[in-house]
């Protein structure tokens, strides 16, 4: 069990009173990437959520452990220095704050943390210059304020280069593929793909199977009603591309 | 703090009472609690005045810009200072200011346009916390045709301050052409902050394009909660939401390097809303 990074057991969620997750189940080892399917309002976004410590989110039973620390009782930031990146369904935007500006500060407070000292001025240009190359960002972009006036593709992409600048352990993607032409499908999946390494896990949250054409996933799991019904191989995907949800959620209704 | 004064020490002192510039070539001059001071660029003349109030007392400024003349007038207030001032422009001057409250001040500021093609641009901002009261009145007249003017007053109160803006952009029956923009944003960061904002037009020439704008609205929290998963803490988060709402007018002034100075002064007050 030494390379378990993130372990969830039994983990109920609820929203003004309303129950979205009850009773999820999820092991992700380094090394892995792991795909969660299902369809709207299954509690997806719920998840990734309460994982990042959104305070919307009531945790009413259950634990979750991250590389042997209680994610449950951490503070969201320090969730993020720990490790845990979350790629947002809607990157926010920040009127007058420059991307340069925003990462310098989440990478030194990240390394802050660690121990570590903070990157000097030529150190730091020098990492967002490699790393926006990792998913084609323009460098006009990180001169311009976080995510204003980006488009759909320009958001998704940012969000993959905070990823590549923080290098977290478990990066979690909300639907990184939704509004994404073709294109930028396939230049911020195959970015995510580059920054996959034997230490670091990856889960992905998708209603498609296109996405998992480019991030191969080792296990796809399927959240039906606030629990997972289902968890096969990539071979799944593929099978629910086909086929949809009904021959799962009927078996699980009935 | 120090700093703010350690960059006016090092530029030519405005003098008392009145202040005349005739050189076409901008120095930057500076003023501390200046009292009453008339400020005269000839013809042509251009100069760059910053001002700092610090005190309690009144303070006036009366400006008068020659055809032609440029004036770039950048005023902080750290007292509670009740300060009027008094712009004139002749024809095809201009005049851009900039206004940082940093406390409780009353400031009034009267534009008159009255040369055809001058232009006034205004940018202004107040940080209040705690019971802190800061006034801002914007009151731009113009008198003739083909002016423009552009003023965008941004406020931010914590705590129980009380934060007020009220402008009022005046076009006379002759003042054919004129181009005039009024803004005025607001947030405030807790409950017991008030606001209140009140822009109005009142224009007797029909030919003109006049916009005017308020709102007053609280930060972002999804702004907060985005920048926290990247790893800042909830204090920064704000501390930068709020340096990006102000961040534009607090920097804007054009004598190097007073903008980044103002704007650590204004962070660090940031801290204590």
């Amino acid at each position: 069990m030494e390379n378990n990074m993130l372990s969830v057991k039994n983990l109920h969620a609820t929203v003004e009173g309303k129950e979205i997750l009850r009773g999820i189940d999820l092991e992700v080892k380094a090394g892995e990437v792991h795909a969660i399917m299902g369809p709207n309002g299954s509690g997806k976004s719920t998840l990734a959520s309460v994982l990042a410590g959104n305070e919307k989110y009531t945790v009413t039973e259950g634990t979750v452990e991250f590389l042997g620390r209680d994610l449950l009782s951490m503070s969201i930031e320090d969730r993020a220095r720990l490790g845990l990146f979350l790629g947002f369904q809607y990157p926010v935007e920040i009127p007058g704050v420059t991307m340069a500006n925003f990462m310098k500060l989440a990478v030194n407070e990240q390394r802050k943390y660690r121990g570590e000292e903070p990157l000097t001025a030529a150190e730091f240009l020098r990492l967002m210059k490699e790393k926006s190359a990792v998913v084609e960002l323009s460098s006009k972009l990180t001169s311009r304020a976080v995510n204003e006036g980006f488009s759909g593709g320009e958001k998704k992409k940012n969000e993959i280069f905070q990823m590549a600048m923080l290098d977290p352990k478990l990066a979690i993607l909300d639907e990184t593929d939704s509004g994404l032409d073709i294109d930028a499908l396939r230049i911020v999946a195959t970015g995510v793909t580059k920054l996959h390494t034997p230490q670091n896990a990856t889960v992905v949250i998708t209603h498609y199977q296109r996405l998992l054409d480019y991030i191969v996933p080792d296990v796809v799991h399927v959240l039906y009603k606030g629990r997972i019904i289902y968890t096969g191989d990539k071979t799944l995907a593929l099978k629910l591309e086909k086929e949809g949800y009904d021959w799962l959620i009927n078996e699980y209704d009935k | 703090m120090d700093r703010i004064f350690e960059i006016l020490g090092e530029l030519r002192k405005a003098g008392r009472e009145v202040f005349r510039v005739e050189s076409p070539v901008p120095q930057p001059y500076a003023s501390v609690d200046p009292g009453h001071l008339r400020v005269e660029l000839a013809a042509g003349a251009a100069a760059h005045l910053v001002v700092l109030h610090t005190e309690e007392g009144t303070s006036a400024l009366d400006i008068d810009l020659s055809e032609g003349a440029q004036l770039e007038l950048t005023e902080l207030f750290l007292g509670g200072t009740f300060c009027e001032t008094a712009v004139r422009q002749g024809a095809r001057s201009r005049c851009r200011m900039t206004t940082v409250l940093l406390a409780g001040a009353n400031v009034v500021y009267r534009i008159e346009l009255e040369g055809a093609d001058a232009e006034n641009n205004l940018g202004g901002a107040f940080l209040l916390g705690g019971r802190e009261h800061g006034v801002v009145k914007l009151h731009t007249s113009h008198r003739v045709s083909d002016c423009r003017s552009d003023s965008t007053v941004k406020g931010v109160a914590g705590g129980e301050a009380v934060g007020e803006f009220s402008g009022l952009v005046y076009v006379a029956r002759d003042a054919q052409r004129t181009d005039a923009r009024q803004q005025s944003r607001n947030v405030l960061l807790s409950e017991t902050a008030r606001i209140e904002t009140m822009p109005q037009l009142e224009i007797y020439a029909d030919d003109v394009k006049c916009s005017h704008g308020a709102t007053v609205g609280q930060m972002d929290s999804d702004a907060i909660l985005y920048m926290r998963q990247r790893g800042l803490s909830e204090s920064q988060a704000r501390r930068l939401q709020i340096e990006g709402f102000v961040g534009d007018i607090v920097r804007r002034c054009g004598v190097e390097p007073l903008g980044e100075a103002l704007l650590e002064l204004a962070a660090e007050k940031l801290e204590k809303l």
